[in-house]
């Protein structure tokens, strides 16, 4: 039982890492927390189950329409509210409200459309085999989902250390005002990345009802919760700590699921206080930054 | 900065699962004021609960609006017919919301009558409310056993038998069918937990012990990794106690998991068939085990209100929905309530739950046999065990497995 644990921990914890990554990335440029985040990995959801339902495209496909969709939907949202809020006083604090906001808007247009009851997508939806490893038999479903966010983590680290974007983008998530003073384009390189943000998130959605189970509207408050406890387990603004917070979240939520199943819904909640009172700045945090 | 944004992130997250508490207190209009009975509930439009809120919630109203047709309901109180009136609020699954807005029905609505939102969670609230204003409450499917005691005459269930009484007929089939080896995952709430205990009782005293019993979280959506631990257990038959949403979870991860137990039995299947159908596929309950509730379960001789199969015409024609479980619950509720203010001297709430145990045990609707015990938990109704076949075309049908009149 413990090696399944471990071995679907770390499936689970790749994926979490995944939905997290938008969220993070998002804070690291704009130092925004986006609580419509869960509601995005939701909407995504929703797409993939309504292409399969409705026209029978596979949810490889709808990943990348999820992509291709949402990134034009960030971009939308990014120019009537972000720059506003950049500039004002308290633009961290503002964004919290503003975004909650949002996801309470985006909670009640999906109940509309959608209905409150939990749907999925067939766990068979990529094929009935299973993955042997270890003398253990893991679904194939879990496998995909996590090869694929492994995959689009291994793009965003490609994106943001060789490409001259990325370059950027890392300028302005160390220092905004020095990126600016360079000539840095400051809010394009902030809209592209929120726009990316957002499409991450959707597609992380596509794969959720996978490994989540089922998703309903109002789904995505638990679902930003959790990626928010991930980001700030492995570093908020570091990328490559949401894929660490991702592995510890999925791990332990796994070992507790075995072992003390009744408190499993604690662990996301436990490992954020012990991290905040341990080492605040997160797993991979080199320091508070002081602005 | 950033620590700032994490402590109002934290705020945030906690306001959103809190709402205001708190109401004035002051007293109901005298009874001869009274032009409408007002009836005051909750429901679930959103949130874990919906599900089977809003069905619940629906035929109560359908009931209302029956009554109404006919100029009311008599009230014994006043010698006359009065229409009946619901004011109902959206707790929106949250007990936290639901706790103030029971509340606010009493003190701010001064409602005559109280009615709780469907299931253990949402009414666990709702019953200390009820006892602290001296309220009786109309409790329609919160079968928790810790709900009904001695010192609190102020709750009345009227669907379904306390949920310590639901296994019985379960275990009775285990044991006869002579499965040692029994797998139990439960969710951690007042409906299920009580069932669990129940039935682990009842196994332990015919010398059987679980292989496996464990609790998980009620908002638990993934019950693969648990399905495995269960299975390493070489279960005979595996029991999963939770709500319609823990019991589709859970039967999509035993569909994916190709994991074949001699018996799988899962609650919420013979309430909901259409949204498990709808949400599972046809197959995915084919040969396993539920409680089937009405209107699988059909009762054509009531002696009060319609019987199955009129109700699910009327319901239809009125709603434009399909019966289930729970719009016969929240029909019957209503139907309680009519007996209640047709049976009552006074409108006070002792002599409301005085009335109910007058007319205990000798009524019959389309939910079966009403009949409470003296803390106000119904006992009448029984919750056979049945086996659930499945067609090519999606039909679905039921076999009983034990006897519908146990």
């Amino acid at each position: 039982m413990f090696a399944y644990s471990l071995i679907s921990g770390i499936l689970f914890g790749i994926f979490f890492g995944f939905m997290a990554l938008g969220l993070n990335l998002i804070f690291g440029v704009m130092e925004m927390v986006n609580l419509a985040h869960g509601d995005f990995v939701v909407l995504g959801g929703y797409v993939g189950i309504t292409a399969l339902n409705s026209w029978h495209i596979n949810p490889l496909v709808s990943l990348i329409f999820a992509l291709l969709l949402f990134f034009v939907v960030g971009l939308g949202l990014f120019f009537p509210l972000v720059p506003r809020l950049s500039h004002s006083r308290d633009p961290e604090m503002l964004s919290l409200i503003l975004f909650f906001g949002l996801s309470q808007v985006l909670e009640a247009l999906m109940e509309i459309k959608f209905g409150v009851n939990p749907e999925s997508l067939p766990l068979s939806v990529f094929g009935n085999s299973s993955w042997h490893f270890l003398g253990q038999s893991y679904q194939i479903s879990w496998v995909v989902s996590a090869l694929i966010s492994l995959l689009m983590i291994l793009l965003t680290y490609v994106f943001l250390y060789y490409t001259p974007m990325g370059r950027a983008v890392r300028a302005v998530m160390g220092n905004r005002e020095e990126a600016r003073a360079t000539g840095l384009p400051v809010k394009r390189t902030s809209a592209i990345i929120f726009a990316i943000g957002i499409a991450l998130a959707a597609m992380s959605g596509v794969l959720s009802p996978l490994m989540i189970g089922s998703i309903d509207p109002t789904s995505g408050l638990g679902l930003t919760t959790i990626a928010f406890a991930i980001v700030v387990i492995g570093s908020l603004g570091n990328p490559l700590g949401s894929v660490l917070g991702g592995l510890v979240y999925g791990i332990s939520l796994m070992l507790m699921q075995t072992y003390l199943s009744s408190w499993s819904v604690l662990v996301p909640y436990l490992l954020l206080l012990i991290i905040v009172l341990v080492r605040p700045s997160g797993l991979l945090g080199k320091g508070v930054r002081h602005v | 900065m950033k620590s700032a944004g994490l402590i109002g992130m934290s705020a945030l997250l906690l306001t959103a699962s809190l709402a205001g508490c708190g109401a004035s207190s002051s007293s109901a209009p005298p009874t001869k004021n009274i032009k409408d009975i007002t009836i005051g509930t909750l429901y679930a439009k959103s949130g874990a609960f919906a599900t089977s809120s809003m069905p619940e919630y629906s035929g109560l109203k359908f009931w209302a609006s029956q009554v109404n047709k006919t100029g009311g309901t008599y009230v014994k109180a006043l010698h006359k017919k009065v229409p009946v009136k619901i004011v109902a609020y959206n707790d929106q699954s949250s007990a936290t919301t639901a706790t103030s807005l029971y509340s606010q029905l009493i003190t701010v609505n001064h409602v005559n009558i109280l009615v709780a939102d469907f299931g253990s969670v949402l009414t666990s609230v709702a019953v200390p409310v009820a006892q602290e204003k001296k309220m009786l409450l109309f409790d329609q499917t919160g079968t928790g056993a810790s709900f009904f005691t001695p010192s609190n005459p102020y709750v009345v269930l009227t669907s379904l038998p306390t949920s310590g009484l639901w296994p019985t007929s379960l275990a009775q089939y285990l044991i006869h069918k002579g499965y040692s080896r029994i797998a139990i995952v439960y969710a951690t709430n007042d409906f299920d937990q009580s069932q669990d205990q129940t039935l682990v009782r009842k196994l332990k005293a015919a010398h059987i012990t679980p292989v496996y019993n464990n609790g998980v979280p009620t908002s638990t959506s993934s019950y693969s990794v648990l399905l495995n631990n269960m299975a390493h257990t070489k279960p005979q038959a595996v029991i999963e106690l939770g709500y319609p949403n823990n019991d589709i979870a859970f039967m999509q991860a035993l569909k994916a998991s190709g994991d074949h137990f001699n018996m799988v039995f899962t609650i919420f299947p013979g309430q909901l068939p259409q949204l498990f159908t709808k949400t599972l596929g046809a197959s995915s309950i084919n040969n396993t085990y539920t409680y089937p509730a009405p209107p699988l379960l059909s009762f054509s001789h009531v002696n009060y209100g319609l019987n199955t199969t009129q109700f699910e015409s009327a319901y239809k024609k009125a709603t434009g929905q399909s019966t289930n479980f729970l719009s016969i619950a929240g029909y019957n509720t209503g139907l309680i309530i009519q007996k209640t203010l047709s049976t009552a001297n006074s409108l006070n709430q002792l002599s409301l739950r005085h009335a109910v145990s007058r007319f205990s045990g000798s009524l019959s609707t389309l939910d079966g046999s009403f009949k409470i015990n003296s803390e106000g938990a119904q006992i009448g109704e029984t919750l056979p065990v049945a086996k659930i076949s499945t067609n090519s075309k999606g039909q679905l049908s039921i076999k009983f497995v034990t006897s519908p009149n146990s």
